[in-house]
């Protein structure tokens, strides 16, 4: 059966969509700890979430791997309460959210420690809880970062291959997306259709680049404008 | 009551701070980086590393023996930093209402809301955000920031510093218009003597960390000259002010201010009662000294009196000169206290020009 290029652009976008509204709050709160919580453990952490940008790709799918099979440590508790995870398309959203998450959290966190912590200190004695002084100042004042890193992320799911192929497979309709067509599509000689995609991608990636690209840019000059 | 059993390591030295302090209005004096801005933040809980004992009126809020810490959204205190601090995402209203208590009605918060603007005037500025705003503006808001939240102490740091001398006068009003209409006790730090006698009952000086006086704000000043740059001597003149007396000149615009015995001639404005209490202030840059008696000179002020004393350092320095009961400041150059011959004990003339009095309220 051929799948159509729409449904695999669908199935893309959904990935993308779910795997960065999955990894978003968890992102933010990682990125807050960093930028507040100074000590010996922030740069191991710091290190380890950066791993996934450099690794290759496909050693990350492969730790996966061996995490979720049914014989490894996640795979028996995702047995025991019946999620079937392998080659399905939520494990294409396993694989995006991990490859995307320390694309998240850096730009956030570079906006969290932007925040004056006066101001955390202001709001904490006018009444607000460290989490309320977070949500009413830090938040509002970081949003761009926040955006930003969201928008990032989303592109960087978009285009996800290496580790989704090891622990989702390429299976048409199912856990095909974007990247791996693409692939498939170049392997069976196929190569038009597979520039079709490839354009498809262009789109997809220039919008959402660009997008960042500007919504970093006003940033930019706001603080040249600098609001003492 | 605000009792102070407090330690709190700085970088050169440590803040130690054993006071209790009765008055509802407090100036604490001392240079730069003499630690006064920490006692503030450690009253206000913004110090992890102070330890010790804060207790206000009975209410302790750290006791590192106890183990007791009170977190600062729960120690209603009303912090006003030197640079206002403001929340630059939030409008001026939103500013304002920011520290609202909670667990009262809507109808008190409003209350507490209206009274805040109307008290510093910023009605006008309600829409706007932070950034558009001039110094003395945030300062103001930053006021009603801290009153909006109705604190049991407000905690002021240097709110006129940031202000320029003009402005001065129009935000000192205002404090003390929280003093006597809304009886919020303060804390008040300041490195201007005059400012200190005109608001506060009660002096502290603070220098490298030590308390090295405590009592009334008057006595307090020798203590300020010495190693503070940054002192300064506003003369504060308070009194019963006249706008009908003929003798005054009879000039729409001027009235007679009678200090004790002395009666000075000041600016008025139109709506000034007959007879009110006000308070005026004089730089002491705008105090003349003569040695000898003036004639045929502009200023309305021209008074006889005696130099009390001389504080010179290398370039100038502050004269006291009493005339008609009260103690004038003025800045002098020492080579014009070479060239008069000024001396304690020896007599003085001042001269003050009507247009330098500003007015206070």
């Amino acid at each position: 059966m051929e799948i159509s290029d729409g449904s695999i652009l669908l199935l893309t976008l959904r990935v993308a969509v779910v795997s960065t509204l999955v990894i978003l709050p968890v992102a933010v709160g990682v990125a807050w700890l960093l930028a507040r919580r100074a000590g010996p453990g922030r740069t191991f952490a710091e290190t380890i979430l950066s791993l996934p940008l450099v690794l290759p790709p496909t050693a990350v799918g492969l730790l996966l791997l061996e995490a979720l099979r049914r014989s490894g440590p996640l795979g028996r508790l995702l047995d025991r309460v019946g999620i079937e995870l392998l080659f399905t398309w939520k494990a294409v959203v396993l694989a995006t959210a991990v490859m995307s998450f320390p694309l998240l959290v850096r730009p956030v966190r570079a906006a969290f420690e932007e925040v004056d912590p006066r101001l955390l200190a202001m709001a904490r004695s006018l009444g607000s809880t460290p989490f309320e002084a977070f949500r009413k100042v830090a938040l509002p004042l970081s949003w761009r970062g926040i955006l930003a890193g969201t928008l990032l992320a989303f592109s960087r799911a978009l285009g996800e291959f290496g580790a989704t192929i090891l622990i989702a497979g390429n299976i048409p309709g199912r856990t095909q997306t974007l990247a791996l067509a693409i692939f498939q599509r170049t392997q069976i000689g196929e190569d038009d259709s597979a520039l079709r995609l490839v354009g498809v991608t262009v789109v997809l990636a220039f919008v959402t680049v660009w997008t960042t690209e500007v919504i970093t840019r006003r940033k930019a000059a706001r603080t040249r404008e600098g609001p003492a | 009551m605000i009792e102070l059993d407090l330690t709190l390591p700085l970088a050169r030295f440590t803040l130690r701070v054993m006071r209790r302090l009765s008055g509802h209005a407090v100036a604490v004096l001392g240079p730069s980086g003499s630690g006064k801005t920490s006692l503030l933040e450690s009253i206000a809980g913004l110090r992890a590393g102070a330890r010790g004992r804060i207790a206000i009126d009975g209410e302790v809020l750290l006791d590192t023996r106890a183990l007791l810490f009170v977190p600062p959204e729960r120690r209603r205190l009303g912090y006003v930093p030197q640079d206002a601090l403001l929340f630059p995402h939030l409008t001026v209203e939103r500013n304002v209402r920011y520290g609202s208590p909670g667990g009262e009605g809507a109808e008190e918060v409003g209350r507490l809301f209206r009274e805040a603007v109307s008290i510093l005037e910023i009605d006008r500025l309600l829409a706007r955000f932070p950034s558009t705003l001039s110094g003395g503006e945030r300062q103001r808001v930053a006021l009603a920031r801290a009153i909006a939240a109705r604190p049991r102490l407000l905690l002021l740091d240097e709110p006129l510093a940031a202000v320029d001398v003009a402005l001065k006068g129009r935000i000192l009003p205002y404090l003390l218009r929280i003093r006597d209409e809304l009886h919020i006790p303060f804390l008040y730090v300041t490195h201007n003597a005059g400012e200190a006698r005109a608001v506060a009952e009660e002096a502290v000086v603070i220098r490298e960390g030590a308390v090295v006086f405590a009592g009334a704000p008057e006595q307090a000043l020798e203590w300020i000259s010495q190693g503070d740059p940054e002192a300064r001597f506003d003369n504060i003149l308070a009194g019963s002010l006249e706008t009908t007396v003929s003798d005054g000149g009879g000039f729409r615009g001027i009235g007679v201010l009678r200090v004790g015995e002395a009666r000075l001639v000041v600016p008025t404005e139109d709506a000034d009662p007959a007879s009110s209490r006000a308070v005026f202030a004089v730089s002491p840059e705008d105090v003349l000294v003569s040695n000898r008696p003036l004639v045929g000179i502009s200023a309305r002020n021209v008074l006889p009196g005696a130099v009390v004393a001389l504080e010179i350092g290398e370039a100038s320095g502050w004269a006291r000169i009493r005339a008609q009961g009260i103690e004038w400041n003025a800045l002098v150059t020492k080579e014009a206290v070479r060239e008069l011959e000024l001396a304690p004990g020896r007599p003085a003339w001042i001269a003050v020009k009507t247009h330098v009095f500003r007015r206070l309220r």
